[in-house]
């Protein structure tokens, strides 16, 4: 089985599960409010490894022995269980269920994309200082970052509009084929470094400096990112990297 | 160069900086009370992590520091921040200043104790059980579920059994007693985790990259950490760990991304050493004080390229 793990309104998620099954794929979608209803949880760890057993309120059972590849799109606490809970332990809750939510998806087998980090339940969340210095270790051109302590560190940093975006998917590059050519390796090398299987890379055009790296996401949009044949090779790699399917 | 940061009288912090000083080994200390006196620039770029480090009289260039110690307190907890209303200037600088020096300690070349990120499986347990179990440790039997069904099948299995929470909240180890059976249906609301009660003696392992201090710890409490709040005792003492113990303790640290950890063993009573989990951020000093095992020195020679 694999397996679609998103919010409802996770439009990318969804237009995946769609992508997967034209493939030949029967992925189970599950959402945020499926998980939020869910009546029993049996989550092991131990000797024999580790396993959990899930009783949604439709009386299906999610096994995650029976997974064989997740699109994880869960990066953080499903919203409707966010809703149900209030009250002074509401913040000592939040952090027994993500720590409970980080254990579980990362006993799921197969490939997942992405793996949960503690920094992030979709892989980290990292601050653009880290994708920068990163980014230059897997040897893409970057737009210079610099913060000081006469910055106000609540402020958004990432201030350059991106003008173009690559999605990796495994081994695989999607996006203008311009920039793919040119930053294929540094691309694959960033996925790499960054234990993201799944990630996008937005860039901008400079005239003197060619394209340089502005940020990436462990979320990207999978949905309308572009020219049809990009949106079909996107789909392609999402099967190809979850269960091995290239289309034809 | 050797950059501490932290509250200097801090007893870890302190013996380090000590150790630094008896192996003449060049420091210098950001002292977090004195926040207002410091800045900080990051610069990243093609050559890059580079910037300026202000601490009072002295610029320091981030490039020139090697290795890093950090026991950073909340700075909005400084005593010097009390009378400060939300927003100040001095609250919003120090804010300011810690968050470039951590951004920066992130992404620094050299030896680092510890980042950030490797240190978060901490706030996990489950989640740090499984990594643990990569490197041959053995970890507690462990069920973490919403239904008391369970959680009394779970008691049948293993004998007595104990909860603590999964996350780095309220993490205090009780036994399951007949009290909190009969308000087990609580659990309904949010899963919570159960283990086996592991027999045995409690073991810290320090780690410091590749030396190891094993410190035993004989109490009467459930949780030793908290064996004085709870009316009872603990004795610590240093011991030899088996070659291959050790080296998983090695193998583990190095694996989780840190260069220093406390980790938590239980040693059965067959010889069988059962892992709980890996401190990334060890008090030390408690353990070095009653033992004498020498944590801070060996800490000292690391963060000087040793």
């Amino acid at each position: 089985m694999i397996l679609v793990l998103c919010e409802e309104m996770d439009v990318s998620a969804l237009w995946a599960a769609d992508a997967l099954r034209m493939r030949g794929l029967a992925p189970r979608v599950v959402t945020g409010a499926d998980l939020a209803g869910a009546v029993t949880w049996d989550h092991r760890v131990g000797a024999a490894g580790a396993d959990c057993e899930i009783r949604l309120a439709d009386g299906s059972r999610l096994r995650g022995s029976d997974t064989r590849g997740v699109l994880n799109r869960l990066s953080y606490l499903p919203a409707a269980w966010l809703r149900r809970y209030g009250g002074p332990d509401r913040d000592y809750a939040l952090q027994e269920m993500h720590a409970f939510y980080l254990s579980w998806l990362h006993a799921l087998p197969g490939p997942v994309l992405n793996p949960p980090t503690p920094q992030g339940l979709a892989g980290n969340w990292r601050h653009p200082s880290a994708w920068t210095a990163l980014a230059v270790q897997a040897g893409l051109a970057v737009r210079a970052y610099c913060q000081t302590s006469n910055d106000d560190p609540a402020l958004p940093w990432q201030t350059t509009q991106a003008t173009a975006r690559v999605v990796v998917v495994g081994a695989q590059v999607v996006g203008p084929a311009a920039l793919v050519e040119r930053n294929e390796a540094a691309c694959l090398r960033l996925s790499q470094a960054a234990g993201a299987p799944l990630l996008g890379i937005d860039f901008t055009h400079d005239p003197t400096e060619g394209w340089q790296m502005t940020g990436a996401t462990v979320m990207p949009e999978l949905a309308g990112i572009g020219a049809a044949m990009h949106q079909a090779a996107l789909a392609d790699a999402l099967a190809d990297a979850l269960a091995g399917v290239l289309a034809a | 160069m050797i950059l501490l940061g932290g509250i200097p009288s801090e007893p870890p912090l302190r013996r380090v900086a000590e150790a630094l000083a008896a192996l003449g080994a060049e420091y210098r200390l950001f002292n977090q009370r004195r926040c207002a006196d410091c800045a900080i620039a990051l610069l990243i770029d093609a050559n890059g992590v580079g910037g300026t480090l202000r601490l009072q009289n002295e610029t320091l260039d981030l490039r020139d520091i090697t290795a890093v110690y950090f026991r950073l307190m909340d700075d909005r907890l400084l005593p010097e921040l009390e009378a400060e209303p939300e927003g100040s200037p001095a609250r919003r600088h120090a804010r300011a200043v810690h968050d470039t020096l951590y951004r920066w300690m992130e992404i620094a070349p050299g030896r680092v104790v510890n980042r950030c990120d490797p240190q978060g499986s901490n706030g996990a347990k489950p989640y740090q059980a499984q990594l643990i179990a990569r490197y041959g440790l053995r970890v507690p039997e462990t069920l973490i579920s919403n239904d008391p069904a369970a959680v009394l099948a779970f008691r049948a299995t293993h004998g007595s059994i104990i909860y603590k929470s999964m996350s780095g909240v309220r993490s205090i180890v009780k036994m399951l007693d007949d009290e909190d059976v009969a308000r087990l249906d609580d659990i309904r609301w949010c899963p919570v985790q159960f283990q086996e009660l592991v027999p045995g003696v409690d073991v810290r392992v320090h780690v410091v990259d590749r030396d190891v201090f094993p410190t035993e710890i004989v109490s009467d409490a459930t949780d030793y950490r908290y064996a004085r709040q709870s009316g009872g005792s603990a004795t610590l003492r240093a011991i030899e760990l088996d070659a291959d113990l050790a080296a998983r303790c090695v193998a583990l640290t190095a694996g989780l991304g840190l260069s220093f950890a406390g980790i938590d063993l239980r040693l059965g009573p067959d010889g069988t050493a059962t892992c709980f989990e890996v401190n990334p951020s060890p008090a030390y000093s408690y353990y070095e004080a009653n033992t004498g095992q020498p944590i801070a020195a060996s800490l000292a020679r690391y963060l000087a390229g040793g």
